[in-house]
């Protein structure tokens, strides 16, 4: 019978929280692999907003409230989840004590599952597939282009047929400037507002009302940038306070003629949800700028087509809905486990990438690398053939090395591989069980070009595996 | 709700001794010793007979055996209960003498011949009459001396509607029995095929899915879901999942919709017992759907049975009896809970049963008579496997001669290709292309749902035809992500473009090149020379001298012949590889390449002590066991290829067995868990193993791994249904 399992979405982002958890099965395909099937969204939190203390700090003890009510609600024990994750998000994560936030939903979802802050590319690949994961498989052909819009940060994230390609992250969100509802009076501006308000010439600070040039002048810059983002023009970031809204670099193809623009996070859902007919919220309602940049977005001609044509989903939740149904990969269903009291494995280094071409020296160097690594660590494995006697030259090459450098016998090795090779490969290189090591082979897990993976317990015969710590150009290293 | 006779108040006349028919015929003497053999003698020729030793040498044999048989009289046969092998009567046989008392005694005095005459003559109701007041065993005598004409000409008188939510086998209309059946019960696969089905016209008799996996808990998941989208399309129908009628009974007191309760009958106590059926189980079942089906408010026929000739034979369990009598004999089982639907599959089992087209032909248009004879709702599926010789086009006449002779319906499994039973049955492209040229209707209240969705429209002169959204599954979809999703959790399904009311050109092409290749896959023979690169083999012959002999009787294959027994010694080895082509020959042509060699350099590892590989040319899985036995070896790898399927890339699929040989103490071990004091084998597969499903290489991995740690494994004994832990093979 396919076993039932849970999958949780947490983010907590600038401005807002969100918690979504589902259920799903671990069925087998046809083909023989185990796949999550029939996902039931069993909760679905308000949007709140995140929980911060008078000293501008997560209010870590609110946050704790507000996850166990998730929990609860969701009817979730932490050894039922199987995949999906957590995610501190723009602003949210900058924040000094964001790390003991990080520790408290570990100690509450296990290690099994992504918990982490400031991963940006992480979140604008979540966010991508979160948002635009369907429109993608509907058009194949295209490249799509979705910048999620927060609070705090816009997660850009270049990809096409749901295979995200270069990712990247500006400080350009709603909440910089923050204003008393219904008017433009500042209470609050960012460190990124502020030097863009000397930028411009704007010498206004918390109690000041804002002017409509002022408002106008801010804007321009956000969208001017969004739009330079687009069409791979950079001569705005080299003014240096535009310069510092780059947090991480994103370089358009500039072979890619056209593609489709999609918004999500929040003023991405201003956005559609004003394009399907609903009214503007009255001016400033959330207290910041958020309506006022969607408003922009939406007159845009350079966006007007996109606007019309494209239609992603999940809107503010995007991240969210990445994380729940994204995030984890399950695993082959023929591991070789020699150690399978390892699992879970949290934050497992990832230390190089190796193909069945990879020469003697290459190989030597990654295992060397591991074998240093206070923790282990894991390698990422595409063979490039399914032909017994290519599986057993490499397995045999490993082994030979594994014994060169003396590779000690308590050290964690985990080999993630991409074909459904799994079994044999590390039979091969433990020389049938003969040599005395820790080895995991997980295999029929894309390459991912993370720093880090996550591996859960072997439930069904497979283990959930996710990536964080993510690298622009979401290629494999 | 009707009244179940009970056993003890039917009247059965005692068993006599057999009665040796004779008579001279032009110079010869012919001898049938007892009924059974007689019966026997007058059918068509069909494998499971001659396999059976039932059938006659000749023609003119056949001819006087029908003689002899339209002389006796319908008394003659009730007086003549057929008894199992120990001369007993057993319960199938018991329910069949529930009859019309007033019907027989009208036909009592005449012979066979007379009343075959007589239904001929007769009108629909007359036949219907008297059809009440025969046993099984007449009703297969007088088809015996039908030819096909009159097969269809009786058949065709009878009329006989149902209704459960909505009603079935109205006059003048060809219902639809969708059948969305998936490998591994994926729900996404499961749906895409219902609302193809229904965009086709299909699914108006049931929707109705065979579970690979038999549990409460899968089928409760299963009927819930197909519920969800019976009421979400509207589709004026009924629902029902193929499980077993206990598993289904389980459902039904957790409150799952089991509308319909279904059950595979068998026309013989010991075949039933092989169902794990009895008639006492079957009369729970249907006092329990009156009491609390769904549908115990609007209807009273809320029954299914599935039944087809030869399961009686294929189990060994016939007690002497042909096919097409067993066949009736089970429609007298089935009459007895006056069923919403029959489905008949005869052609399922394979050339064992029916060699080619003109024997399943014959076996369906004689299989509707007698149903429909002895008042049976009756919908027909003349089907194939790819190892019979039954083809497409012989299924396809069949399906024309049987609409003819007035089925209530044909099954939809879509573009022939049943996903999860590797068969080949109708489609709703048949069930459309049939309605259109018999000039036959959907049910009534189906039509009127098809027309508001465009599925059917109404020409000038009234008759149906298909609408302008006829064949398009999208239109359930919410969105072109939801359908691609369906479809990708779809395997088989070349495309659904349609010319007129058949499959595309292309789409066609597709479906019967891939069953082509799963053919040739089967006939193949094993080029062993090749096989000879790859590994030193030994190779040993079976009972099966020939591909014929192999594919159409499947016990040769599970015999050594004489001459290999002679050679094979003891050898005291651990592990020992036996490659055979069972089913496939190109299965392992495609595998062994980079399976074999990780298996020897896996027993080598391990320091398995392991015997020279042998090849079975026309080998079945249970040979494993006289070569272990010859052998002496632990543990027999015996590769086998599996029957193909509908699909090209699947037909390569390679299957292990490990086949372990118990010594004295698991011996006593597995008897204790199985309560099979005779066990001397345990048996576990890997299956699925080719390009497209576990790579050859990565499975041979898994069966080092397994043969490796036994004891981590529970009882894989196919008798054995209790997880124990299993000895390891020691080092």
């Amino acid at each position: 019978m396919p076993e039932l399992v849970k999958l949780i979405g947490l983010d907590f982002g600038t401005t807002t929280s969100s918690a979504v958890i589902a259920a799903a099965l671990l069925r087998r395909t046809a083909t023989g692999r185990v796949d999550l099937d029939e996902q039931e969204e069993i909760f679905r939190s308000e949007m709140v907003f995140t929980p911060i203390d008078a000293n501008d700090r997560l209010d870590v003890e609110a946050v704790e409230r507000l996850l166990d009510g998730w929990l609860r609600a969701g009817k979730v024990q932490a050894r039922e989840l199987f995949g999906g994750g957590a995610l501190l998000t723009g602003l949210t994560a900058q924040k000094d004590n964001a790390a003991a936030l990080v520790r408290l939903i570990r100690s509450r979802l296990g290690d099994a599952l992504i918990a982490t802050a400031d991963d940006p590319c992480l979140e604008s690949w979540l966010a991508f597939m979160g948002s635009c994961a369907d429109l993608s498989r509907r058009h194949p052909e295209a490249f799509v282009l979705n910048l999620d819009i927060g609070g705090g940060t816009t997660n850009i994230a270049l990809g096409r047929d749901r295979q995200v390609s270069r990712t990247g992250c500006l400080f350009v969100g709603a909440r910089h400037v923050q204003v008393v509802p219904g008017t433009y009076r500042i209470v609050k501006l960012s460190t990124y507002a502020r030097e863009l308000f000397v930028h411009l010439g704007i010498g206004k600070g918390p109690g000041d009302d804002l002017s409509a040039a002022d408002v106008d002048a801010f804007l321009t810059l956000n969208v001017r940038l969004l739009e330079a983002v687009c069409s791979g023009d950079r001569t705005l970031l080299e003014i240096p306070a535009v310069q510092r809204l780059e947090q991480v670099r994103f370089d358009m193809a500039m072979d890619i003629l056209d593609s489709a623009v999609t918004f999500s996070g929040g003023v991405g859902e201003l956005i559609y949800r004003h394009l399907q007919g609903e009214p503007w919220p009255a001016t400033t309602h959330y207290g910041d700028l958020g309506i006022d940049l969607a408003q922009r977005i939406a007159a845009a001609p350079v966006w007007a087509e996109s606007l019309r044509r494209f239609r992603p989903g999940s809107g503010g939740r995007a991240t969210v809905y990445g994380l729940l149904r994204h995030a984890t990969e399950v695993s082959g269903s023929t591991l070789f486990l020699g150690s399978p009291h390892l699992l879970p494995l949290a934050d497992m280094p990832i230390l190089g990438a190796l193909t069945a071409q990879s020469s003697d020296a290459h190989i030597h160097d990654v295992l060397l690398l591991i074998q240093q690594s206070s923790r282990g660590g894991c390698v990422q494995i595409r063979i490039g053939s399914k032909e017994a006697v290519v599986v057993a030259e490499f397995g045999r090459r490993i082994a030979r090395i594994l014994q060169q450098i003396a590779f000690p016998a308590t050290h964690p090795l985990v080999l993630l591989v991409e074909e459904n090779l799994g079994k044999v490969l590390g039979q091969y290189v433990t020389c049938w069980g003969k040599l005395p090591l820790k080895v995991l082979v997980i295999d029929e897990v894309p390459a991912r070009d993370a720093q880090y993976v996550q591996i859960g317990t072997l439930r069904d015969q497979v283990v959930p595996v996710s990536f964080h710590g993510f690298r622009p150009a979401g290629e494999t290293p | 709700m009707k009244t179940l006779t009970p056993l003890i108040d039917i009247v059965v006349p005692e068993p006599r001794p057999d009665q040796v028919y004779t008579r001279r015929c032009f110079d010869h003497d012919f001898r049938f010793d007892g009924l059974k053999r007689l019966l026997g003698a007058a059918d068509c020729s069909k494998a499971g007979d001659r396999n059976a030793g039932l059938s006659t040498a000749n023609e003119t044999e056949r001819e006087v055996a029908r003689a002899i048989l339209s002389g006796l009289t319908l008394q003659h046969l009730y007086d003549h209960p057929l008894t199992d092998n120990a001369g007993k009567i057993d319960s199938v046989m018991i329910v069949n003498y529930d009859i019309d008392r007033q019907a027989f005694a009208d036909v009592a005095d005449m012979t066979l011949g007379q009343l075959k005459d007589r239904l001929l003559n007769a009108d629909g109701f007359e036949v219907q009459r008297l059809g009440r007041g025969l046993t099984g065993v007449m009703a297969a005598a007088l088809a015996k001396l039908c030819d096909v004409h009159e097969l269809i000409f009786i058949a065709r008188k009878i009329s006989k509607p149902t209704k459960a939510r909505t009603p079935l086998g109205i006059p003048g209309t060809l219902a639809s029995r969708c059948q969305p059946n998936h490998p591994t019960d994926d729900l996404r696969g499961i749906t895409l095929l219902i609302y193809w089905s229904l965009a086709l016209g299909g699914g108006d008799a049931l929707i109705g899915v065979n579970p690979a996996v038999d549990t409460v808990d899968n089928i409760s998941r299963i009927l819930r879901h197909i519920d969800k989208l019976r009421r979400r399309t509207g589709a004026p129908t009924q629902i029902c999942v193929l499980a077993h009628i206990k598993t289904q009974l389980a459902c039904l007191e957790n409150g799952v919709p089991v509308e319909i309760l279904f059950q595979s009958l068998a026309g013989t106590d010991k075949t039933n017992n092989e169902f794990d059926i009895t008639v006492d189980l079957l009369d729970r079942g249907y006092h329990t759907m009156a009491e609390k089906g769904p549908l115990k408010d609007v209807t009273e026929q809320f029954m299914y049975f599935e039944t087809g000739q030869g399961s009686e034979f294929s189990y060994g369990t016939h007690n002497g009896i042909d096919m097409a009598t067993t066949e009736a004999l089970c429609y007298g089982l089935a009459r007895r809970y006056d069923p919403f639907m029959v489905n008949n599959v005869t052609g399922f089992i394979g050339p064992e049963t029916h060699l080619d087209s003109y024997e399943m032909i014959v076996a369906n248009l004689q299989d509707h008579f007698m149903g429909k004879l002895l008042g049976l709702p009756m919908g027909m599926a003349p089907c194939y496997t790819l190892h019979s010789n039954i083809t497409l086009e012989g299924q396809q006449i069949a399906t024309q001669l049987v609409t003819a002779a007035g089925a209530n319906y044909f099954m939809d499994v879509g573009l022939n290709t049943d996903r999860m039973l590797a068969y080949f049955d109708t489609s709703a492209h048949d069930d459309q292309t049939l309605r259109e040229v018999h000039g036959r209707r959907p049910a009534p209240a189906f039509l009127e749902w098809g027309l508001a969705r465009g599925i059917f429209a109404l020409d000038a002169q009234g008759n149906v035809a298909r609408g302008p959204r006829w064949g398009d599954p999208r239109q359930f979809c919410e969105s072109d992500a939801e359908y691609q999703d369906l479809l990708a959790a779809t395997p088989a399904l070349y495309g659904t473009a349609s010319a007129g009311p058949r499959p595309a050109n292309d789409v066609a092409r597709l479906t019967r090149l891939n069953q082509g290749v799963g053919r040739a896959a089967i006939h193949a023979e094993l080029r062993i020379d090749e096989l000879q690169q790859l590994a030193p083999f030994r190779v040993v012959t079976t009972e099966a001298s020939s591909k014929d002999a192999h594919l159409g009787s499947p016990n040769l294959g599970a015999r050594l012949s004489a001459q290999s027994r002679a050679w094979l010694v003891a050898e005291n080895r651990q592990v020992q590889i036996v490659v055979s082509d069972g089913l496939s020959a190109e299965a392992v042509h495609h595998n062994l390449r980079d399976l074999l060699p990780v298996l020897m350099d896996g027993f080598a590892g391990h320091g398995y002590t392991t015997g020279q590989p042998i090849i079975a040319r026309y080998g079945r899985v249970k040979l494993a066991e006289p070569l272990a036995d010859r052998l002496q070896c632990d543990v027999v790898v015996y590769l086998i290829g599996e029957r193909p399927g509908g699909d090209a890339l699947a037909s390569r699929s390679l299957s292990a067995y490990l086949v372990y040989r118990l010594d004295d103490a698991a011996q006593q071990d597995a008897a204790r868990f199985s309560g099979n004091p005779a066990i001397r084998f345990e048996y576990t597969v890997i299956s699925n193993i080719y390009s497209g499903g576990l790579p050859p290489a990565e499975a041979g991995g898994v069966i080092v791994d397994r043969v490796g740690h036994q004891n981590e494994l529970p009882c894989a004994c196919k008798f054995c249904t209790h997880a124990r832990p299993c000895t390891p093979l020691s080092k």
